[in-house]
């Protein structure tokens, strides 16, 4: 024992003092992003598609020279899986704050984690971006540390019915009956209170308003009840698992509707189109963002990303890429990877262009509430072209792509 | 009306496919005592098998099976003679070894996530000759694929029955699970029957995965679902019994599928459980339980 203070001690407080000379030598420090997605689960395309424009973007920034006010610090980016459960989201943000000492939180895409998740952050004071959570509660608790990028869900639900008044006029088609479809969890349910009362202000009938569990193994006994209550337009919420499930069900049990409108989510991703392809055929998806936007150098980064990920860059991975961007100026403007200082720079900034650009609008700008003011929607068409689904935008119809009409109402099966 | 009927049948096609996944499940339980949480893993395993089977080879996927089927067969095997078997030794005083089941989870993880790693977590869907082919009857729709799997599903379950009742391996695995230490003292090799009874178990779930390929997508943790189902159409049905897999896996999907047509579809899991609790009930055995279970 007397051994042990006489020779360890010493040198463990050397070893110690050395260590904090170090520390204070060391010129840039890193900024810790903590990152809590769906990696495994019934989220997880998504959740990994996420994580690889995270990782795009910060070997971008890092490999042009970090944060140059703070010395060309480098962004670590830190994973956590959520598994799409709000219980694990909430427990590894306590880990990401007080193990990992994170500096800023992003995710959680499911809106059911990310809305227990940034309690947390709130609580520790430690700024959440929230790239793509749709639904509205999110940013209206009077948070100080949330800050949306993409749009709230209830103007999503408000520009799917739009769209569908648009289209009536457009190709003069009567429109009585609607039915809702949606995932069970707090974004379907977000989406089809909405729905409900949009519709009723038009004086639609909903003939059938129906959330099944997303984790479900079949989705046959949804398929018949929607076939039996013949709406003319079905509005969907789902996830990538269901979305696939629902769209071949309903096309193998010959569902006859006018016209499918879905939620972005499962419909957007790029397996789900793998998976349901020719099935998929006309439906109508609302979206932040499309490939096809004309926007400066989307194409040259969406080829970069295919080229390393194999796949298409989509309304999600590039709200999580822009999110990175916003960081780094946030970064850049506060001087400091003080949480407290990147809060208050975060809720003035405005970011405009550059990489941001990529998105459907020119600037990133947050509201007392951290709600992105400027996000906005688009509605795309499925149609098939040659062996895969090609996604075109159609509303509205400033940015319809050059030359395309849309199929309304879609052909009998 | 036509509507229920529909749910009805779509039900008992579906159930008979959960009732396949069950039987091994039963199986594997009522000669080792052990549950096996890896099933659905091990049925994840079979449908990427399947999946790849048909992707490469463009061949009808019912021809999956003779090749799908022995894969699981001997992967179930090899699992249990080289992974559960030593954890199985070290327990073996105990009538339901506890240490096993927490092997078996362990498997169910390093599954999920090794296809995760290997295959990433893209949803496949095989594109084959029977997908979205469907019968009409009356604006009635069943889909071909689970008729073929619901017959398939009747098939192993008779021959299943017949393997246990008369053959001689069959015998052997009876008796071991009707008592280990008299079936050993009667020269039974015990490990062998274990290894058999896993083997068998797996080989379920392949054939379960060859019959799901031609309608169902493919993804890393696409067992759980089914293996959440598993668990209670085994004890639905009766820890052990075959038939009462089936029944109880036909069970589950008429509550399913024509439960949802009267009620939000969120709200079968309640009624599911709840069917799930009465039966426990009234039944604690299980509808086909015996008092030894084999």
């Amino acid at each position: 024992m007397k051994m042990f203070k006489q020779l360890v001690v010493p040198v463990v407080a050397l070893a110690m003092l050395a260590g904090s000379f170090g520390f204070a030598q060391a010129a840039p420090d890193t900024v810790k992003i903590g990152n809590i997605i769906p990696l495994s689960g019934p989220s997880a395309s998504v959740g990994i598609q996420g994580k690889q424009a995270r990782e795009m973007a910060v070997e971008e920034i890092n490999s042009a020279g970090g944060i140059k006010s703070l010395g060309g610090a480098k962004l670590e980016l830190l994973f956590a899986d959520s598994k799409g459960d709000p219980t694990v989201g909430v427990t590894e943000a306590e880990r990401m704050i007080n193990s990992e000492k994170v500096h800023l939180l992003t995710g959680c895409w499911n809106s059911a984690v990310t809305y227990p998740t940034t309690q947390v952050a709130e609580r520790y004071g430690i700024p959440f971006i929230v790239p793509v959570s749709v639904r509205d509660t999110i940013t209206e608790r009077g948070f100080k540390n949330v800050f949306r990028i993409a749009a709230k869900d209830g103007w999503w639900a408000k520009d799917q019915f739009v769209f569908l008044d648009d289209m009536k006029k457009e190709f003069n088609v009567d429109i009585k009956k609607v039915a809702f479809v949606y995932e069970n969890g707090d974004w379907g349910v977000g989406f089809a209170e909405k729905w409900v009362d949009l519709a009723k202000e038009r004086g639609y009938e909903v003939v059938l308003n129906e959330p099944y569990p997303s984790t479900a193994s079949d989705l046959t006994p949804v398929v018949i009840k929607l076939k039996r209550a013949k709406p003319d337009v079905v509005f969907m919420t789902s996830n990538a698992a269901d979305a696939i499930l629902l769209t071949n069900t309903m096309a193998e049990m010959k569902v006859n509707v006018k016209a499918i409108i879905s939620s972005g989510g499962g419909h957007a991703d790029p397996s789900f189109l793998a998976a349901a392809g020719q099935n998929a055929e006309y439906l109508f998806d609302i979206v932040e963002w499309e490939a096809d936007l004309n926007r400066p150098g989307l194409k040259e980064t969406n080829d970069k990303y295919k080229k390393l990920y194999g796949h298409n860059l989509n309304g999600e991975s590039v709200d999580a890429y822009a999110a990175m961007y916003v960081i780094k100026e946030a970064l850049e403007q506060a001087g400091s990877n003080d949480p407290e200082a990147l809060r208050k720079t975060l809720s003035e900034i405005q970011v405009c262009g550059g990489k941001v650009g990529l998105l459907a609008y020119d600037c990133i700008d947050f509201d007392e509430s951290g709600q992105n003011k400027n996000a906005s929607l688009v509605i795309v068409q499925t149609r098939t072209k040659g062996k895969e689904m090609d996604r075109i935008t159609v509303w509205p119809k400033n940015v319809r792509r050059a030359g395309y009409t849309p199929v309304f109402p879609q052909p009998e099966k | 009306m036509l509507g229920i009927i529909e749910a009805l049948i779509n039900g008992i096609l579906m159930g008979s496919i959960y009732g396949l996944t069950a039987v091994g499940l039963t199986l594997i339980f009522g000669v080792m005592k052990v549950i096996n949480f890896a099933h659905g893993s091990i049925l994840m395993v079979g449908m990427f098998a399947a999946y790849w089977f048909v992707i490469l080879t463009g061949w009808n996927p019912y021809f999956a099976i003779p090749v799908v089927v022995p894969l699981l067969f001997w992967f179930g095997y090899y699992m249990q003679s080289f992974i559960i078997k030593p954890i199985f030794e070290a327990e073996k005083d105990v009538r339901e070894p506890i240490t096993v089941i927490i092997v078996t989870t362990g498997i169910w993880y390093v599954l999920d996530n090794l296809a995760l790693m290997i295959f990433g977590a893209e949803f496949r869907v095989a594109k084959t000759s029977v997908t979205g082919q469907v019968f009409e009857f009356y604006e009635m729709y069943f889909l071909l694929p689970k008729v073929i799997g619901a017959g398939i599903t009747m098939v192993c379950g008779i021959y299943l029955y017949w393997f246990l009742k008369h053959s001689r391996m069959g015998k052997a695995i009876r008796a071991t699970s009707l008592d280990r230490e008299a079936a050993s003292l009667m020269g039974i090799k015990q490990a062998k029957i274990y290894n058999v009874a896993f083997g068998l178990g797996s080989a379920c779930c392949g054939m379960a995965a060859c019959v799901l390929i031609p309608f169902y997508y493919v993804y890393p943790t696409v067992g759980v679902p089914f293996d959440i189902k598993a668990f209670i159409i085994v004890v639905l049905g009766g820890l052990g019994s075959i038939p009462g897999a089936i029944l109880g896996g036909i069970i589950v999907g008429i509550i399913e599928n024509v439960g949802a047509q009267f009620m939000a579809a969120t709200w079968t899991e309640l009624l599911l459980y709840g069917v799930f609790l009465f039966v426990l009930l009234v039944k604690p055995s299980g509808l086909f339980g015996q008092k030894h279970d084999y």
